[in-house]
């Protein structure tokens, strides 16, 4: 621009290089907060959460006694514990209550009246006669893969099908849900058996399962956020100033629809953990005598009214690990969405 | 708000005492099915509880006494040729409930049609009958009218055999011969069967309720029944429970009467000193076994096709410790081929698996000899490590499971280098594995169909489509042979032992290991009496149970 | 809107053509005999084969179900389980009592749910709040048939108030245990979605207009933040819904109901795998869930008249 066009009277004339499209530009960047990067401001805000934090300790804790508490006893995942008496008949210390011997006397006086006595069972035994303690923990590690895979697929793959057929509409939108609606029909039985012709059975072809099916749920969420979130001013906005598609679903819908997508995230994980039990107990997950935390919920409501307490440790190793991922969750949507803090 | 609530509430209350009244008039005996009943049609049906059910409401020729004997129901009479090979049955006056007569022609109609239609149990014809004609027409399509089954008159039924089967009036309280009103059945056609207006009694009890499927059903003590002055119930409701675990409780509510429980709650009922008096054990019949594939293509190249390895694995497990800790429910550790308690000689009255003991040189707990003997199999097979999957069905029952990792431990315990990977499939996985050859082990049963030790002996002839392992003996082969059509069949006590022998040699050549023999533990309500249970044929007959 | 509808219909029969078809292949690649049988002699098994059918080429098989499906609605008869009998007999007593029950836990688990969640949203922070979200965590992580035992226990032995087992005579009275604790899964789940919805919601601008425009209270909740919250209220219930009528296996093992939740398990873990049976179920199932997803898309529009489930975005 000439130094005469700004103080003479010569009307403006437009001269190319004068405007550019912003395609291309970063134009993500909140230039009010940049001294602070978008990831170390969650990082910050997420911290500060005390339930977010409380989560975060529960995870890490399941996470190490997962690994190290079958350690901390002498029995295997898969020992029954016995001995032969005297007809030389085996005896087996099946359905033992939880017990600390050293404890029990304490407060008794007395020692417990049978074979296994002296024996330490945190959580019990099982009716097969394992050291239930080592087993929760065993299947814990079992669990925790399957958590972590869902979360996984739901975020890699649900949500971004979820979110591509919502944006696109039309066409896509209807060939994307019809194909959901055949991936949803065929019952998980039906193709599994189908899937466990062609690869071995075990962990591998579980994950394979989740991954046919467990994104769905996701993918409509995430879908009806897209709906409702695709027609509001500032996604016209960003269009108008020429962003690409990709950079709007992901970087300027996805933030402001991720609250019900964490939720969802939290309630696929224990149907995928009770998924494993159930494909186990057909036969196409893990193999007896390993477990799973659903395995074991399953075990323990066979034998629910004569071994009650077999059923509570894995529930309440569940319970925890929901409660935990819940509140990093509610401190992730928080952390990520910070409108809904006095930021 | 608050009156509709009080109304609601007013609502339940008037609906549960409507309820409990409508419960009390007329005392039906409360049973416990463990499955569905798959079909009233005795051409259909193929499951104890179907058989069960079908018993309850039509009678054969012949009915089981309380000790499993044979004794006369439709057929006051019969008479037996003397070359063994006629039997003319005269059958008594009975009706049906529509009231037509029951005919000589009613057998005929059935049993022809059993063999037309050539089902699961049309063998029952052919192979154990021996009837006449039966197997060209399950085999051959011929005509049914060729069957060896004739009417004489409306009360003569005659029936010819190919050779003489000696417990021919004991297969004739079996539903398979039971028989169906031609007419009734051509009015209703394929719906036959489905509901009580579909399906027609001639024996103690009709249908009163019933759908394919049902979870719950009834039948009611029939007036015309022939021997209706013996029936004491007026009725019974059958209930399908499908985990045991609930029948206990739904036993202590009252909802049940006989009930079914699996071995963890057998302890805990035991400890229960009201509970433990109503404690009935009764045999369930059915073996369960390991068999070995002995093929080329399962096993490691058929590594189990080795005597000696066989021998090593069934003298590693521990049968004591199965039933004591795992099974529970009162079955019998089983050492022999054909499982205790079923049959017995008809001369001397003696079980043919009295003596459990008899094959103790090649089954049984013994740790030094299991060792020898895979020292044996490792020299002759020149390998070290032996990998097998052993197959099971996840949904046979609570105990399957745990048997099976106690396999996994006597055995990986004691036969070092063998290792045991489990594989838990459904049923129809785990027969279509075996049936299509494609297992290494296989923990599977089998259920007696008839008293007589050859309905397991005959398995495990060469060929045989439930001979899993393809084992293939032809001393074997020929034993059988004399027993079902040869040199025995007219000699009792002669087939008695030569069937001994041919068990020898599927123990020593250890063709399957036996495990133990299925018990029912029932808990019987107290004032209930006189309901018989047997392991063969019918599990359950109400004929003279009391309610008092 | 109702050329929208139309046409929807018109691919879901398209939807469910090609959904047959693959059921159809799929079950007939299943592990699992179709007419199993241990005492029949292979040439036995191939003659019933026959008469079935089976051996013709999956094409002239698949054309002979359709046809009949199409011009008779006949399922077939079973092949393994209930062998011989209609389908069409045994599947109407199930699903009528599945989807009674289902409805019930529907309806309860909806109600319960949107009324928890609202009270934990309107207290936030709260100890309300707190035991909303301890209360949807064991909702879900305890499996519905836990509850049922506990119910069953407490309700019909200990204090022997409703029925121990199902009975189709006395369907509501006996169908209180099986929908309640059926219910509790959507119960938390509801619960858990419209706390955090409306919570979001509760936070926007316009909510904050509205309040400071002098709505408050009950109208507030009603008018703005509950239907705002809906889309994905609405989006997790539509399968939920479809689960629920579709039966649950435990729940009507434990609680002796016929339903069709263990009529399809039965089809393929009993003897054999029943083909007729799992296709039934199979095309039942998925035109219940085409169905229910159509009316889902169709109530997003109503939800929300800016959505638009046609359109493609900035089409406006």
């Amino acid at each position: 621009m000439s130094e005469q066009g700004r103080n003479g009277a010569a009307a403006y004339v437009p001269q190319p290089g004068d405007f550019e499209f912003l395609t291309g530009r970063d134009i993500a960047t909140d230039k009010n907060f940049s001294s602070l990067s978008y990831w170390k401001g969650v990082a910050i805000h997420f911290f500060k959460d005390k339930k977010a934090v409380t989560g975060l300790v529960i995870i890490l804790a399941i996470m190490l006694l997962s690994i190290f508490g079958p350690m901390m006893n002498s029995y295997g995942y898969r020992d029954i514990v016995s001995f032969r008496n005297e007809n030389n008949r085996k005896v087996v210390a099946k359905g033992i209550a939880p017990r600390i011997p050293a404890v029990h006397e304490l407060f008794t006086g007395e020692k417990y009246d049978d074979d296994f006595a002296d024996l330490t069972f945190f959580f019990g035994t099982d009716d097969l006669g394992r050291d239930l303690w080592t087993r929760t923990w065993y299947g814990a590690r079992v669990s925790l893969i399957i958590a972590f895979v869902t979360i996984f697929i739901d975020m890699l793959i649900g949500m971004s099908y979820g979110l591509i057929s919502g944006y696109f509409g039309g066409l896509t939108d209807q060939v994307m849900q019809r194909f959901v609606e055949i991936a949803n029909s065929v019952p998980r039985l039906v193709i599994v058996s189908v899937l466990a012709i062609f690869m071995p059975k075990g962990m591998g072809l579980v994950i394979v399962a989740l991954l046919l099916t467990e994104w769905i749920g996701m993918s409509k969420i995430a879908r009806a956020e897209m709906l409702k979130t695709k027609e509001q001013e500032y996604v016209l906005a960003s269009r108008t100033l020429g962003a690409r598609n990709g950079h709007i679903i992901f970087s300027q819908i996805l933030p402001n629809t991720i609250g019900p997508i964490i939720t969802q995230v939290m309630f696929s994980i224990p149907i995928a953990i009770f998924t494993e039990a159930f494909l186990s107990f057909v036969g196409v997950g893990i193999a007896l005598p390993q477990c799973s935390v659903g395995t074991l919920i399953e075990d323990g409501f066979n034998n629910i009214t004569t071994l009650p307490y077999q059923i509570l440790p894995p529930i309440i190793v569940l319970a925890l690990l929901m409660l935990g991922f819940n509140f990093i969750g509610d401190g992730l949507r928080e952390a990520l969405a910070p409108k809904l803090e006095d930021m | 708000m608050k009156k509709y609530l009080s109304l609601l509430l007013a609502a339940v209350m008037l609906l549960s005492v409507v309820s409990f009244a409508s419960a009390e008039d007329a005392r039906y005996l409360g049973v416990m099915l463990y499955t569905n009943v798959m079909s009233l049609d005795t051409n259909l049906a193929t499951d104890g509880d179907s058989f069960e059910v079908i018993a309850d409401c039509i009678d054969g020729l012949t009915q089981m006494d309380a000790d499993g004997a044979a004794i006369p129901a439709l057929a006051e009479s019969y008479d037996l040729s003397d070359d063994g090979l006629t039997y003319t049955f005269h059958l008594r006056d009975a009706s049906w409930t529509n009231g037509t007569p029951v005919t000589a022609n009613d057998f005929v109609f059935a049993w022809r049609r059993i063999a037309k239609e050539a089902g699961e149990y049309a063998y029952m014809l052919d192979e154990i009958g021996n009837i006449k004609g039966a197997a060209a027409i399950i085999h051959d399509g011929a005509d049914p009218a060729t069957l060896g089954v004739r009417a004489e008159d409306d009360k003569t039924f005659v029936v010819e055999l190919d050779v003489p089967v000696s417990f021919f009036p004991s297969l004739m309280y079996f539903p398979t011969f039971y028989p169906i009103n031609e007419e009734f059945y051509n009015s209703v056609g394929e719906s036959y069967g489905t509901s009580p207006e579909t399906f027609l009694s001639n024996g103690a009890f009709l249908l009163e309720s019933y759908t394919p499927g049902a979870a719950s059903f009834s039948v009611k003590k029939n007036p015309d029944y022939w021997d209706a002055a013996r029936v004491q119930l007026a009725g019974i409701n059958y209930q399908v429970v499908g985990s045991s675990d609930n029948a206990l409780t739904a036993f202590r509510t009252g909802a049940l009467d006989i009930a079914m429980v699996n071995g963890s709650q057998v302890d805990a009922v035991k400890k229960d000193a009201q509970l433990a008096d109503r404690l009935t054990v009764t045999g369930a019949g059915y073996m369960w076994y390991l068999s070995f594939s002995q093929t080329e293509k399962n096993a490691q190249g058929g590594k189990l096709a080795n005597k000696n390895l066989r021998l090593a694995i069934t003298n590693a497990i521990d049968r004591d410790n199965l039933v004591d800790n795992y099974v529970m429910d009162g079955s019998l550790a089983t050492f022999t081929a054909v499982p205790p308690q079923f049959a017995a000689s008809a001369t001397t009255g003696d079980d043919f698996s009295a003596d459990q003991g008899l094959f103790a040189d090649y089954v049984g707990f013994n740790p030094d000899k299991a060792a020898e003997f895979l020292a044996k199999a490792k020299e002759e097979l020149g390998t070290e490590e032996f990998e097998f999957t052993m197959i099971y069905g996840s949904n046979e029952g609570d105990e399957v499971a745990k048997v099976a990792q106690a396999i996994k431990e006597d055995v990986e315990d004691l036969l070092p280098g063998v290792t045991i990977n489990l594989q838990s499939m459904t049923k129809a996985e785990r027969l279509d594995k075996m049936q299509n050859d494609n297992y290494d082990i296989a923990l599977t049963r089998w259920g007696p169909d008839y008293a007589d030790p050859m309905t397991y002996l005959g398995m495990w002839i060469t060929n045989n489509s439930n001979n899993y392992g393809f084992w293939s003996n032809a001393e074997y082969d020929q034993l059988i042979a004399d027993c079902t059509t040869g040199a025995y069949i007219t000699d009792y006590d002669a087939r008695w032992d030569a069937m001994l022998k041919a068990e020898t040699l599927v123990m020593q050549e250890a063709v399957i290991a036996p495990l133990y023999t299925k018990a029912n533990a029932n808990l019987i309500t107290e004032g209930v009496s006189g309901v018989d249970f047997h392991p063969v044929a019918l599990n359950r007959v109400y004929k003279t149970a009391v309610i008092k | 809107m109702t050329k929208y509808v139309l046409k929807r219909i018109g691919t879901a029969l398209l939807t469910l053509l090609i959904i047959t078809f693959l059921l159809f292949l799929l079950v007939r690649i299943m592990p699992g005999n179709p007419f199993p049988s241990e005492r029949m002699s292979a040439d036995m098994i191939a003659n019933k084969r026959a008469e079935m059918g089976l051996d013709d080429p999956i094409p002239v098989q698949f054309f002979n179900y359709l046809r009949k499906l199409l011009l008779e609605g006949d399922f077939g008869n079973g092949t393994s389980l209930y062998y011989g009998v209609p389908i069409n007999s045994v599947l109407a007593t199930c699903m009528s009592n599945s989807f009674r029950i289902g409805g019930m836990a529907i309806l309860i688990g909806t109600a319960l749910g949107l009324l928890l969640g609202i009270t934990a949203a309107l207290n936030r922070g709260k100890f309300l709040d707190g035991f909303c979200t301890v209360l949807s965590i064991i909702g879900v992580c305890v499996p519905s048939y836990v509850f049922l035992i506990f119910l069953q226990y407490y309700f019909s032995f200990r204090i022997p108030f409703f029925p121990y087992f199902f009975d189709a005579k006395r369907f509501l009275f006996s169908s209180v245990i099986p929908s309640l604790s059926l219910s509790l899964f959507t119960l938390s789940t509801i619960a858990r979605f419209t706390r955090n919805e409306m919570v979001e919601v509760m936070d926007s601008d316009y909510v904050h207009l509205a309040e400071a425009k002098g709505l408050h209270g009950g109208s507030l909740v009603r008018r703005h933040v509950l239907r705002n919250a809906l889309i994905p209220i609405v989006t997790v219930l539509a399968p939920l819904i479809v689960d629920l009528l579709t039966g649950a296996l435990v729940v009507e093992k434990i609680y002796g109901i016929n339903g069709i939740g263990k009529l399809m398990v039965d089809a393929i873990t009993g003897e054999g795998i029943d083909y007729n049976y799992v296709l039934a179920l199979g095309i039942l199932y998925s035109a219940l869930y085409i169905g229910i997803m159509l009316l889902v898309d169709i109530l997003y529009g109503v939800l929300d008249p800016r959505i638009r489930v046609q359109g493609k975005a900035g089409d406006a």
